[in-house]
């Protein structure tokens, strides 16, 4: 503590131990090796070795190679898709867990966050079976008279990837709806109420505004999580659910070019640096405060 | 809201009942599983068993899994406690460099995990440091360290500076006080932190793939079956492992929740 006025020599070495420790922690394990990374990207490889001397290939082949950009693309566009759902299911959830009155909010709560403790790769494997061929998806679905008969929509394919990505990430969705939507102060629905508005205008003119910076979050979180995933399209996504994530993480497995892989990674961190500032630029609150 | 139509309320509730079926089956599945047969999406209801819990006992890989993943959290959550609580109390009331340091720490929470985890694979590489549980257990505590600090800091920030005011006033040494006023203050927090730590080490899979050697961690080892299928005994142990894991969440909440309420009080 800095506040100590007169330290004795042993205090002041383990402070000097301290400064010097807590400089060097996080720029030793986090820094460095982002920096070796990106390095890495400027790098490439030769018949098995990696070849030390820098050039802008791997970019090149990233933007000219006909295969990456669109899967790349396709793979925005899939994470968008699963933000999107989430927050549609995820919305409604939040804003009826307000409605709540007391412990039961927060009981309800808890209960739709729990699942986040599970291991992720059993869940992974559990949902696959259940949209499986032999699945209870299917089972459902042919019960009710919606399929003739078992269909292999729902599995190895970017569905399966889309359906999977969506029930893993739901809850992330949920809390940060739920704390914007209950930071709202009432005073202020009362008020709209009092002046003769509807429920519905209430809603849209005044809960749905204010509560649009922690949807902003939640859509940031979801596309974050959904789209440095590797184990769910691997798992799920068969031959044809092929997305970004599989492609890098090849590329440090059977592909074996690491310098193209830290390329591949510089362009996935871009998309999420920038999915991020504008999660936080939208998620901040602004006007709820009274 | 009390004034919400009937309608939109039951629609609401419909879609929560949703969600929350959405979320829980996944859980289910491997739950049933280990109490009953499943032969090609048919639950056979008629006969519950505990053989898949004998069966699990006597699984020695996934023992030899859980053991490593056990060494792992253990070792994970003491030098995320340790560094996680030193850098809170040198960043705690110190504006220069902090919001760029608290920055690096907080990046390999908010970076894909593919990213921190080859980052890491690559630098230790570099630095020909071999593939082992010490590479596991390095990359964890970088995982997890933001998460301790934040933890820690929120209690520092909280805290009431007379505290340590009062300390100096009554001519304690800053060591003294550090170890009767600031640390007894820090407890709870750091065993807050600690469980969620471990919880979040626990279940580690995308970065300890990337790093871990030949000793497996449990995710990473189930990992490596799935591509198989599972054995029933499997099941087994993901029931147990949620009863734990809920267990942690509850004792996470204990430790987090009320001494909060207790320091806003005074």
């Amino acid at each position: 503590m800095s506040e100590a006025g007169s330290m004795q020599p042993a205090e002041r070495r383990l402070s000097l131990l301290v400064t010097v420790l807590a400089f060097a922690l996080p720029v030793l394990f986090v820094l460095v090796p982002l920096a070796i990374f990106l390095g890495y990207s400027f790098f490439s490889v030769d018949q098995g070795t990696i070849v030390y001397g820098l050039s802008l290939g791997n970019y090149v082949r990233f933007f000219t190679d006909p295969i990456f950009l669109p899967v790349f693309w396709n793979t925005i566009v899939l994470c968008v898709s699963v933000a999107i759902i989430c927050i549609l299911l995820a919305y409604p959830a939040a804003y009826f867990l307000t409605t709540l009155k007391g412990r039961w909010r927060y009981a309800l709560l808890m209960l739709l966050l729990v699942p986040l403790l599970m291991s992720y790769v059993i869940k992974i494997y559990a949902i696959r079976s259940i949209l499986g061929l032999n699945g209870f998806l299917n089972k459902a679905l042919v019960a009710v008279g919606i399929l003739q008969q078992p269909s292999t929509l729902f599995v190895f394919n970017m569905n399966a990837i889309l359906l999977t990505l969506t029930l893993l990430l739901i809850p992330f969705a949920i809390l940060p709806i739920f704390l914007s939507l209950e930071r709202i102060p009432q005073v202020l629905l009362r008020a709209s109420d009092d002046l003769g508005a509807s429920g519905l205008q209430t809603f849209l003119r005044i809960t749905l505004p204010l509560s649009l910076p922690g949807v902003a979050s939640a859509a940031s979180f979801v596309f974050v999580l959904a789209i440095g995933d590797f184990l769910t399209p691997q798992m799920v996504g068969g031959i044809s659910g092929f997305t970004f994530g599989r492609i890098l993480y090849s590329q440090f497995g059977t592909a074996y070019n690491w310098p193209f892989g830290a390329a591949l990674s510089v362009a996935l961190a871009v998309v999420v640096i920038a999915a991020i500032l504008v999660g936080e630029r939208f998620g901040r609150n602004r006007g709820t405060s009274i | 809201m009390s004034a919400l139509p009937r309608l939109s309320t039951i629609l609401l509730a419909a879609i929560t009942t949703l969600v929350a079926v959405l979320l829980y089956s996944p859980l289910f599945v491997p739950i049933v599983s280990s109490f009953f047969t499943i032969s090609h999406g048919d639950v056979d209801w008629s006969s519950p068993t505990v053989s898949t819990y004998v069966a699990l006992v006597q699984n020695h890989d996934i023992l030899a899994a859980l053991r490593t993943t056990l060494i792992v959290g253990a070792c994970t959550v003491v030098l995320s406690v340790v560094s996680g609580t030193l850098l809170a109390l040198y960043y705690h009331g110190r504006r220069s460099g902090r919001s760029v340091l608290q920055f690096i720490i907080f990046l390999p929470f908010l970076m894909p995990p593919i990213i921190s985890g080859l980052a890491l694979l690559i630098f230790f590489r570099e630095i020909h440091l071999e593939r082992s549980l010490l590479t596991v257990i390095i990359g964890h505590t970088v995982f997890v360290l933001a998460i301790v600090y934040r933890t820690v800091l929120t209690r520092l920030q909280s805290m009431s500076r007379t505290l340590v005011e009062a300390s100096y006033d009554l001519g304690a040494t800053g060591w003294q006080t550090f170890w009767r006023i600031i640390l007894p203050n820090l407890s709870s927090a750091m065993v807050g932190g600690a469980i969620l730590a471990f919880a979040l080490s626990f279940d580690e899979t995308m970065i300890t793939i990337l790093v871990t050697g030949t000793q497996s961690t449990l995710p990473v080892r189930l990992w490596a079956m799935m591509r198989l299928g599972f054995s029933p005994d499997i099941n087994a142990l993901v029931a147990l492992i949620l009863m734990f894991t809920v267990l942690l969440c509850v004792l996470a909440a204990r430790f987090l929740i009320p001494r909060q309420v207790a320091t806003e009080r005074t």
